[in-house]
């Protein structure tokens, strides 16, 4: 067997109302459209994704919510009725998705090995969270791709958010280990917002786009300067600022997910392709690629560049 | 007065899931004895509120007439399914629903197909309201609601319950201190995650036990803060506002860890 690669890692975040905004006929609510940058967005970073033939998509979800431990999706086929508790009358999306557990006991091994606590989900009626499948059906529609699913333990929230990034770190390097010894060609997806602050009401028409904007001019202005620096290839300084970024701006991207793709790919110093940028009720999503395959010659895995 | 009987219970699954764990023992048996208390009571409809059930946007009140199914809590998943058959008071909910809007709370039904009901109002629910024989209310957690917000709520349903002649068992239902072990642990060594936790839940107990609402309502925010207490505290305040003005007494029914966090079973007689 070869040894495993990381083809590539994305930032898709999850609202639901992309998927409303789509129309799939996996959805059961209907809608006239509605933030159609960001599903443009998704739509060229499906051609992308298309283009590298990965046999697994992982995903690190933040509506998979784990006090203890980090947990992994562990059942060979996982189907359902998926409805968002924040968002019913947006999301009530029925899956079927088929899971790597090869892989997925392979990721939780080698977590528990770099001491962290880790579990495999094994209960064929659970229900998988909606962050999981809108960032799943966003980025792959056809549901043809095995997938790994990972919980978010939410250490940065529990723990002080130092210690709480260290932890995502580890299990990135984890998750990386874990796919080269498998022999996977993998894709990663982080399903994190960035700015976080947003609107408290939904507009009678959710997809009236002449009411969305981002909530926060601060958290834009945070946004931009992230997207620069993601665009220029300065993980460096991305990973310097992030505490501050996360703190002021409410990012999303506290609950791990981030981190937890750039351990994996050992932070390579390489511009991201930004597919898009857009709010969702005020929130800041980008949609963002960091393609390895093109990028052979940087990819030395370097430790997490800290505040420090 | 609708409200008849109030409790406070813990929205851990794990005394549902477990309940022959020894550390758990006391909490079963004491929400066991809850159960009695609020059938003796003879309330028309529960109102529960319940820190697992989060809101964003609005808040949100179940309005579909009979939930049904099984469920699978997303950290304990090892320990099996947790089915659940509810029947809900959508006519006392829809007047709860068309009154917040008075002091500003924009409120929405939740009528959907397989929505998540979440771990602690099934819990509640399994031990207060076995066989779903009464029908519930149930709001959710706004988390950008405060106590005061969570007060006027729980008001809302005693005002709306006493327009339709209802009487009401009121559940707030959460944690004690918030702290929980962050390993596995032997689950039949379960204790509390410190003895300042333990300390600062006894106070809390004694100050409940004590019925000088105005104090307890006092005692909430530092409590909140000192202990970690499970989303505020707020479970608490739902059920302060709801027995409004005061209550006569209050009874601690047990009191132990789940997982390093402190719950309880208070019985409040209004």
């Amino acid at each position: 067997m070869s040894k495993g690669e990381i083809l590539a890692g994305y930032l898709a975040p999850h609202p639901p109302h992309l998927v409303y905004g789509e129309n799939p006929p996996q959805n059961e609510p209907r809608s006239e459209g509605g933030w159609e940058q960001l599903r443009w967005a998704y739509e060229r970073a499906r051609k992308t994704l298309d283009d590298l033939k990965p046999d697994v998509l992982l995903v690190h979800s933040p509506h998979w919510i784990t006090q203890v431990g980090h947990h992994f999706l562990g059942v060979p086929q996982l189907s359902g009725k998926s409805v968002d508790p924040i968002f019913p009358n947006l999301f009530r999306y029925s899956f079927e998705l088929d899971v790597d557990v090869e892989l997925a006991e392979a990721c939780c091994a080698e977590a528990s090995k770099e001491g962290l606590v880790a579990k495999m989900m094994r209960n064929p009626k659970f229900r998988v969270d909606y962050g999981t499948i809108t960032t799943l059906h966003m980025m792959r529609p056809q549901w043809d791709i095995p997938v790994v699913g990972i919980s978010a333990n939410n250490s940065p929230y529990y723990l002080q958010m130092e210690e709480g990034l260290e932890e995502m770190d580890r299990l990135g390097k984890a998750t990386r280990r874990a796919i080269e010894r498998t022999g996977r060609r993998a894709v990663l997806l982080a399903s994190n917002t960035l700015c976080h602050y947003h609107f408290s009401a939904e507009p009678k028409i959710p997809e009236d786009m002449s009411r969305e904007h981002p909530q926060n001019y601060e958290g834009y202005k945070w946004d931009m300067r992230i997207i620069e620096m993601l665009r220029r290839g300065e993980t460096d300084e991305v990973f310097r600022v992030l505490p501050r970024f996360i703190e002021e701006s409410f990012a999303e991207i506290k609950s791990g997910a981030f981190t937890w793709m750039f351990a994996a790919m050992g932070y390579p110093r390489i511009p991201g392709e930004l597919h898009g940028y857009g709010t969702v009720i005020g929130t800041g999503n980008a949609v963002m690629e960091w393609n390895l395959a093109n990028h052979p010659v940087q990819l030395e895995v370097r430790d997490r560049p800290t505040a420090a | 007065m609708p409200i008849v009987s109030a409790f406070l219970v813990p929205g851990s699954p794990l005394p549902m899931l477990k309940p022959d764990n020894p550390p758990w023992r006391e909490l079963v048996a004491a929400y066991g004895e809850a159960g009695e208390l609020l059938a003796a009571s003879e309330p028309d409809v529960i109102a529960i509120y319940s820190t697992q059930w989060m809101a964003v946007l609005d808040e949100l009140w179940q309005t579909r007439p009979h939930l049904v199914g099984e469920h699978v809590d997303e950290n304990w998943h090892e320990y099996g399914v947790m089915p659940f058959d509810m029947h809900i008071d959508t006519e006392l909910t829809a007047a709860c629903i068309e009154r917040t809007n008075e002091f500003g709370i924009r409120s929405k039904g939740v009528d959907y197909d397989q929505f998540p009901v979440d771990s602690g109002t099934i819990t509640a629910s399994h031990f207060l309201n076995p066989q779903g024989r009464l029908p519930l209310v149930i709001a959710a957690n706004n988390l950008y609601h405060d106590g005061a917000v969570t007060e006027r709520l729980a008001a809302t349903v005693r005002q709306q319950a006493d327009a339709l002649d209802r009487r009401v068992a009121l559940v707030g239902v959460g944690g004690l201190s918030g702290t929980i072990f962050r390993d596995d642990i032997d689950p039949g060594d379960d204790h509390l995650a410190s003895p300042a936790d333990d300390e600062e839940n006894r106070r809390m107990l004694e100050l409940m036990t004590a019925a000088d609402a105005a104090a307890l309502r006092a005692a909430l925010p530092a409590y909140a803060q000192a202990a970690k207490a499970d989303m505020g505290f707020k479970h608490m305040s739902w059920l302060l506002g709801g027995l409004g003005d005061g209550y006569e007494s209050a009874r601690v029914l047990g009191y132990g860890p789940t997982w390093g966090a402190g719950s309880a079973v208070v019985a409040f007689t209004p």
